[in-house]
């Protein structure tokens, strides 16, 4: 199919067609979700760009593996996102080096620390090291709401909670951000 | 500031009942009816003000954060890895990848062994075509390496000899008439920055005029990325600029306005504002060209 006609189609309609084994247009899902999802990874990745584009790529990888497993019709984009998120996931927990609680006391330190070099250093860096800063739970509902424009019925449809509860989750996750960025 | 934030802000219930909504208010959105009674509460309480003031902020920097735009070599790193899944499916059941492109249901695998024999051939008289191919254009290629060092290279050609770039355009015209030309197109294309090392090589000439007319859009995609990794020729620049209005593919035209951005191409401002009025173009590419003038401006 020529990549115009394809860039017609739905992402659904395309994954159909991935799905029934024609793999070439999966082309023109990379080509709407690659930037997008490298955004995400890379901010979840606080900002390390390689990691960011080794994950990218295997989201994609995944999306071939898997493509079975994605049921026609389904929403794309939230089924590329989950497929990120486990992607995501699966790094964090083999890179992970300590537990809930060192996580805290860190980010506790790291946060008295970003306070006292806040002055020398630019906004966006600030910022940067405040999402950096904040647990990677918080900061993944953070980006998927504030940067990769899902709402909150979709973000419970993510993480298995209701609209309600993935709103409280974000709600604390700004809480968070505002309380190390502004303090 | 949370510091200056009294106390009570934590344990009044109209504070705490209204906190829930104060994102909601910072990002410019009206109190629902269930709590349109909180809105009395806001001009009496510094600290909701506070924090609304500090969410409001929190937001705008947010907002400013520069996107995290993906590396071009994404795209390479993408084809390798589909055209490698697409290798170990056909090698699994070329029959069955045949049928499902039609729109069919895959064939049982007892159908591999009938049709491997005539799979295996095909992919011979691929390799062979391949390797015809790979060998016209690296003359056509050394032909130009030839030219470059030449003072006048059109000068020595006799009456009867075609110029060089139109004989480069003829041999991959004909190509295209055979099977998988074009990812043949697509290699050579994808090879040539590492094959170009002199400064002002006639080859960047021949993948700008790949990115202007070459029929296959991802061979135009290739020869965009290949003039990327060739950046530092003078050349480069304008030809970019000159391509934008020239290619209709959306997939080229992103990849295009993307690598004008990165290369802080502010030639292209104008190309680029005329794209995104344009109203034949799909929305992404005007989304790209509006997206690309706000870094570039």
């Amino acid at each position: 199919m020529p990549a115009a006609t394809a860039t017609a189609l739905s992402d659904e309609a395309l994954m159909a067609q991935v799905q029934g084994g024609d793999l070439d247009q999966l082309t023109g899902l990379f080509e709407r979700y690659h930037g997008p999802l490298f955004g995400f990874l890379a901010r979840l990745a606080n900002g390390d760009r390689d990691l960011a584009q080794d994950l990218t790529q295997n989201v994609f990888v995944r999306v071939l593996r898997y493509r079975a497993s994605y049921q026609p019709g389904q929403p794309f984009r939230a089924w590329v996102y989950q497929m990120a998120r486990h992607v995501w996931a699966d790094h964090y927990q083999r890179q992970r080096p300590s537990a809930d609680l060192e996580e805290v006391e860190k980010t506790a330190a790291h946060g008295r620390q970003a306070q006292a070099q806040r002055a020398a250093k630019d906004q966006n860096e600030a910022l940067h090291e405040a999402l950096a800063l904040l647990p990677a739970a918080q900061r993944e509902v953070l980006l998927l709401h504030r940067f990769q424009g899902f709402d909150y019925a979709e973000i419970g449809e993510q993480l298995g909670c209701t609209a309600g509860a993935a709103r409280v989750k974000a709600h604390r996750a700004l809480d968070a951000l505002r309380k190390i960025y502004l303090s | 500031m949370p510091a200056a934030i009294h106390p009570s802000h934590l344990t009044d219930p109209a504070c705490a009942e209204l906190r829930l909504w104060l994102p909601e208010l910072a990002d410019g959105q009206p109190l629902p009816p269930e709590a349109a009674h909180l809105a009395a509460h806001l001009p009496t309480c510094p600290a909701c003000q506070t924090e609304l003031a500090e969410l409001r902020q929190l937001f705008n920097d947010l907002d400013a954060l520069p996107p995290e735009l993906p590396p071009l070599a994404m795209r390479d790193n993408f084809q390798a890895m589909l055209e490698q899944e697409k290798a170990k499916l056909a090698a699994a059941s070329p029959a069955g990848l045949t049928a499902a492109r039609g729109g069919q249901a895959l064939a049982p695998p007892l159908a591999q062994a009938v049709v491997a024999p005539k799979n295996s051939a095909n992919q011979q008289w691929l390799r062979v075509a391949a390797s015809v191919a790979l060998v016209a254009v690296g003359a056509i290629l050394g032909l130009l390496l030839r030219g470059g060092q030449s003072a006048s290279p059109l000068a020595q050609l006799t009456p009867t000899e075609q110029p060089v770039q139109p004989s480069l355009s003829m041999k991959l015209a004909a190509a295209r008439q055979q099977p998988a030309t074009a990812s043949q197109r697509l290699q050579l294309v994808s090879q040539a920055p590492a094959a170009i090392v002199e400064p002002n090589d006639p080859a960047v000439l021949t993948l700008i005029h790949t990115l202007d007319t070459d029929p296959n859009p991802n061979v135009r995609l290739a020869a965009c990325e290949a003039l990327f990794r060739l950046r530092s020729d003078p050349r480069v620049g304008p030809a970019l600029v000159e391509a934008l209005p020239l290619q209709t593919d959306p997939n080229v035209q992103i990849t295009l306005i993307e690598t004008l951005v990165t290369l802080r191409e502010k030639r292209a401002v104008p190309g680029l504002e005329e794209l995104a009025k344009k109203p034949d173009a799909l929305p992404a590419v005007r989304l790209q060209a509006e997206s690309g003038l706000g870094q570039l401006i």
